[in-house]
């Protein structure tokens, strides 16, 4: 039976928000979890990952089914019985593998290509090799992934160009005023998308104004940004003031009309002004936008840029999967290369062993041998064992559909007795055989 | 053809390909682009130092003898000062806007195959001040024009929302901004001082204001612009696209000051 990768879990594509908050665990949690799974569902090693969008156990196991059928038992026992119906998907082997560097990479993220799944990843990887649940297999694929979503990220347009609205405001307020540190940002209103944007800009540096009808609210979202509330009656003399403006209110017609921009423009010498309009309908006439030096982008504008950014991502997407596939591929040669060990390390103790009885049996008739002959003999001996498992090596290694045929076929032949579930260390000098195999054979 | 001419096309050539490669970084980006840009501009600056060095043997001493190779010496600058402020303030993509005012300025001072000497009874040192302090207040104002190029560009694109590759790699506005006061800020003073020299060496020669030629009448003009840009910028806050559009205004009249000189000297007077 050989070791397995299987990835068990649910994301945004199957199942609700409601469903995957009861899944998700914090770092303390995880830790225990991944020990209880680790011992009691058959897992060798195991990895868990946590997001706001995905749930997932990503290990390694020599018992398929037992190891599927626990970690499905695990998430089902945190629903109600049937909560889970048709959410839960399952990955093995390679497609384990390819489902593991498609999340690192954006690819299955909810906004394709977004960065931040790749820190979580690690996060998660790092938590469960500090806890000791992580070995070679996983090790490797979990470092492999890492190294896939940068060469997504470096070779693609895929983490080109923001996609949520936020973002996009704050990227247009830099490619105005430049560095956003000691900005003026004016929110009025307190609408969610405008308390996001304005907090992306607090956290660029810039310093937050909060303007509502609800005193109490402005001072909340202002408190936590480090900002100032004011009162709705301070409009004018803030706007006079102020680099950029995000309005999210919910007042039936406009708040900033050009008569009152006229007034503000002199107050503020016409330096450039922001006006990021969330507020539908809206809170910013339109015909603002024509005014010297001020620049305004409503909803819509920035739903457009959007639009265009996740399109151009889309572009970039069927190029990053290239790059995956490529991966994988390489990859599977490297797990194949594993599954090998057992045979390599047995074929080759098998033949050393044959070789160095033949070398004692002699040893006695050469009487006389100086220290230089006993090397050249030494020397002949590893020769003829380097020779002999050449060719079986090299065959062993090319893989290809009848592989299992020729690890079958090589046991037989020189009649090996091989442990599948031989430790790393056998493995780790197989892979060494095997690199040394490639690099005579070339 | 003589070695000054071959390598006056050389030059030309290696700007235009400068200018090229300047323009596909514009247009599609890429560190690439960047890179062949930047060093294509410093072989044509490489070029031009050897051309510049064989004319003036040609012309029997160093200095700016005549109307052409003060052209050819301020190509020269305009591309080394470009080189050498924009780089490190990673500005190159404002290469697209510099490096075809090189060339302009570098095909004004071919326009005539060799050096013009100036007449031995109009030289004194009041006209060497006047052409030096001229030629680098016009390097500044080149450089500010392809800043506020750039800025004009970049705004029309924000108001237009067409938020694609040349925008993302234009700078942002108020960089340009800035960085087009300090370089008109620089330029101005010693504009002034040309000017002023330059009226004074007028009047040495017992020339007065009622005969000023077409290049002084530009130059005054120029002169005023950039007064406006910097006076408008103080006292009635003016910046942005009016500033921007203004320092452009005030660079093509200084252009067309170069152009009168030209005409001038192509007439022989």
């Amino acid at each position: 039976m050989t070791t397995e990768l299987i990835v068990v879990g649910v994301s945004h594509r199957t199942t609700p928000v409601e469903l995957r908050e009861q899944l998700a665990v914090d770092a303390e949690r995880c830790a225990t979890d991944l020990h209880r799974l680790v011992d009691e569902s058959g897992l060798t090693e195991a990895v868990l990952v946590s997001t706001c969008n995905r749930v997932e156990l990503i290990a390694s196991t020599r018992e398929r089914a037992l190891a599927l059928r626990a970690v499905t038992a695990y998430f089902n026992e945190r629903t109600a019985p049937g909560a889970l119906d048709g959410c839960i998907y399952e990955h093995t082997g390679v497609g384990a593998v390819r489902h593991l560097f498609r999340v690192a990479s954006g690819l299955d993220s909810m906004v394709l290509g977004e960065p931040q799944i790749l820190g979580q990843v690690k996060e998660a990887f790092t938590l469960a090799h500090d806890e000791g649940t992580v070995g070679t297999l996983l090790g490797r694929c979990f470092d492999r992934s890492f190294k896939v979503a940068k060469r997504v990220r470096s070779e693609t347009d895929i983490a080109e160009g923001n996609v949520s609205v936020s973002s996009i405001a704050c990227d247009l307020a830099e490619k105005i005023f430049g560095d956003l540190a000691g900005r003026a940002v004016l929110l009025v209103g307190a609408g969610k998308m405008g308390e996001s944007a304005a907090r992306s800009l607090a956290a660029r540096g810039a310093r937050l104004t909060v303007i509502n009808r609800d005193p109490q609210k402005a001072a909340r979202v202002a408190a936590a940004c480090q900002g100032d509330a004011r009162p709705m009656e301070a409009l004018a003399t803030e706007l006079a003031v102020a680099d950029v403006v995000i309005t999210s209110t919910s007042k039936p017609d406009f708040l900033i009309t050009p008569e009152l921009m006229e007034g503000v423009g002199k107050m503020r010498r016409w330096k450039p002004i922001f006006f990021i309009d969330i507020a539908v309908p809206r809170d910013v006439d339109p015909r603002i936008g024509s005014l010297r030096n001020v620049f305004l982008y409503d909803v819509d504008d920035l739903e457009k840029v959007s639009r265009e950014n996740l399109s151009a991502r889309q572009r970039a997407a069927g190029e990053a999967e290239r790059i995956v596939d490529a991966e994988v591929a390489e990859f599977e040669r490297w797990m194949h290369s594993l599954a090998l060990s057992p045979t390599i390390v047995a074929l080759r103790e098998k033949v050393r062993g044959i070789v160095l009885a033949e070398k004692q049996k002699v040893l006695p008739r050469l009487d006389g041998l100086n220290p230089q002959q006993a090397q050249a003999l030494d020397r002949m001996c590893e020769s003829i064992v380097n020779q002999l498992l050449h060719r079986p090596l090299t065959e062993l290694k090319q893989g290809g559909e009848d592989a299992q045929d020729t690890v079958l076929l090589v046991q037989r032949l020189f009649g090996l007795t091989v442990d599948a579930e031989q430790p790393s260390p056998g493995e780790s000098q197989a892979e060494a055989e095997l690199e040394a195999a490639t690099r005579r054979r070339t | 053809m003589d070695l000054a001419a071959a390598l006056f096309l050389g030059t030309v050539a290696s700007y235009a390909l400068a200018c090229a490669f300047f323009f596909a970084h514009l247009a599609r980006g890429g560190e690439r682009s960047t890179r062949l840009a930047t060093r294509t501009l410093a072989a044509s600056i490489g070029l031009h130092v050897v051309f510049l060095g064989v004319t003036m043997a040609d012309a029997g001493r160093p200095g700016l003898a005549g109307i052409h190779q003060t052209l050819a010496v301020l190509s020269f600058l305009v591309a080394l000062g470009f080189l050498a402020s924009m780089r490190r303030r990673r500005l190159t993509v404002l290469g697209a806007f510099i490096t075809p005012v090189t060339l302009l300025l570098l095909l004004g001072a071919g326009l005539r195959g060799h050096v013009t000497e100036v007449p031995e009874h109009v030289r004194s040192a009041m006209l060497s001040v006047h052409i030096v302090v001229n030629v680098l207040g016009i390097v500044a104002f080149a450089l500010a024009f392809a800043v506020a190029l750039a800025y004009v560009i970049q705004e029309q694109l924000l108001r237009r929302k067409q938020l694609g590759g040349v925008f993302q790699r234009l700078p942002a506005l108020d960089v340009l901004d800035a960085l087009g006061l300090r370089l008109v800020t620089i330029g101005f003073p010693l504009f002034t001082v040309g000017v002023v020299t330059g009226s004074i060496w007028a009047a040495q020669l017992g020339r007065g204001s009622a005969s000023l030629s077409t290049g002084q009448n530009f130059a005054l003009l120029a002169w005023l612009f950039f007064a406006c840009v910097l006076l408008a910028r103080a006292a009635a806050g003016w910046r942005g696209r009016r500033a921007a559009v203004g320092t452009m205004l005030g660079f093509l009249c200084a252009l067309a000051a170069i152009g009168g000189y030209l005409l001038q000297s192509a007439g022989g007077t």
